[in-house]
């Protein structure tokens, strides 16, 4: 492998990295009569399941928000046809796996729903490497 | 081989001799109307991503410019709409003119009677015929009746026969369509890219016509579209996080 292709690599593994730790929900349907975009909310817990179904894959979790409020989550995620171009499996998040998550929280009074988020290991880090099949490409004015 | 079987073995023969006799004569549909060589090669896997255009919104690809203008009809339609009531969260399939614009791979397969879209967006598969059939009763459907032909440097698709679809117009709007819509898509390669034209027209919703342009780049090589299999629970999934509009 020559010095283009391994920085073509890592172009791609950084970018991969970025993506898949900030899921914005994509093309099945607005996020915003769901989710509040003017606000954010962050929690922290522990991964019970993820639904790696189309057209949007769901992430449960027992969390506790910054008030300290404890609830069962769900994360929204985007297509799992989508989201394995990017290196996310139906094992990625295993139930028992301890995360971060911050995001926009979702609209109906009690409950606790959250779409577009950044999630990380609670120190921050990555969740999973991984790349995209190709990179970004500005599209036709 | 005994005479009983001889005789029942040149019946075989005459039988299938008179079968090809009769399949020559009958009629056929008509493939022959575009000259050969004159057809541009738009086959292949295409990447409908954020590669290509940005993902499709309120407001993309149905923008300032192109935003439909509405009749009183569709207006009211938009007003009582109910984002609960959208048939995608029981996995009802996009339809023209937004499957086209919709972020997912899609191929495109020529044949010599026919054009082949399938998308991985709902398995979505739809079929423009060139061979100059009509539609039946039996086309009505989510994804209409497609015929297609080669125009100069283009592939020329209209499509009808849609049945009356709630959000038919597109996914994030509320704007429905009727079974008058016809879309009219016009694919030309550009280089690498194959660009196309959507225009849609309604007369029981939209005032006048209006399109969209925009590119597909080539997938990456060796894709293989990914089965969608929608899910009705995980579509519904988050129908909770919605106000209720209505009690």
């Amino acid at each position: 492998m020559n010095l283009n292709r391994w920085t073509y690599a890592a172009a791609v593994a950084l970018m991969g990295a970025l993506v898949l730790t900030a899921m914005p929900v994509t093309a099945h349907h607005s996020s915003g009569p769901f989710y509040d975009s003017s606000k954010r909310v962050e929690i922290q817990g522990t991964v019970t399941k993820l639904v790696f179904k189309n057209p949007h894959a769901a992430l449960y979790l027992d969390a506790t928000d910054s008030t300290g409020t404890k609830a069962e989550w769900q994360i929204e995620l985007g297509a799992p046809a989508s989201l394995v171009r990017t290196g996310w499996t139906p094992d990625t998040l295993k139930a028992g796996v301890e995360i971060k998550a911050s995001g926009q929280p979702s609209r109906a009074e009690g409950t606790h729903g959250m779409c577009c988020a950044r999630i990380t290991k609670p120190d921050g880090s990555p969740i999973v490497a991984g790349g995209r099949v190709q990179e970004e490409q500005q599209p036709p004015k | 081989m005994t005479g009983s079987n001889q005789r029942a073995s040149w019946r075989v023969w005459i039988a299938a001799a008179a079968a090809v006799a009769v399949a020559a004569v009958l009629p056929r549909p008509d493939v022959t109307a575009q000259a050969p060589g004159s057809i541009p090669d738009i086959s292949g896997v295409w990447d409908s991503t954020t590669r290509s255009h940005p993902t499709n919104s309120e407001k993309i690809p149905w923008g300032k410019e192109n935003f439909p203008e509405l009749n009183e009809r569709a207006l009211a339609y938009q007003k009582v709409f109910d984002e609960a009531i959208s048939p995608k969260y029981d996995c009802q399939p996009s339809t023209p003119p937004a499957i086209e614009f919709d972020p997912y791979m899609l191929e495109i397969t020529q044949m010599k009677d026919r054009v082949v879209f399938t998308y991985e967006k709902d398995d979505q598969v739809r079929t423009a015929w060139l061979d100059g059939r009509k539609p039946t009763i039996l086309d009505i459907g989510v994804q209409g009746f497609s015929t297609g032909r080669y125009e100069g440097n283009a592939l020329i698709v209209e499509t009808d026969h849609f049945v009356f679809d709630i959000t038919g117009f597109d996914d994030y709007n509320g704007i429905p369509s009727s079974p008058q819509k016809k879309v009219t898509e016009r694919y030309w390669r550009e280089g690498q890219e194959l660009r196309f034209t959507v225009t849609v027209e309604d007369p029981m919703f939209l005032r006048k016509p209006t399109s969209y342009t925009s590119r597909y780049l080539p997938g990456p090589k060796g894709y293989k579209l990914v089965k969608f299999d929608c899910d009705p629970e995980a579509s519904r999934a988050m129908i909770k996080f919605l106000p209720p509009k209505y009690k």
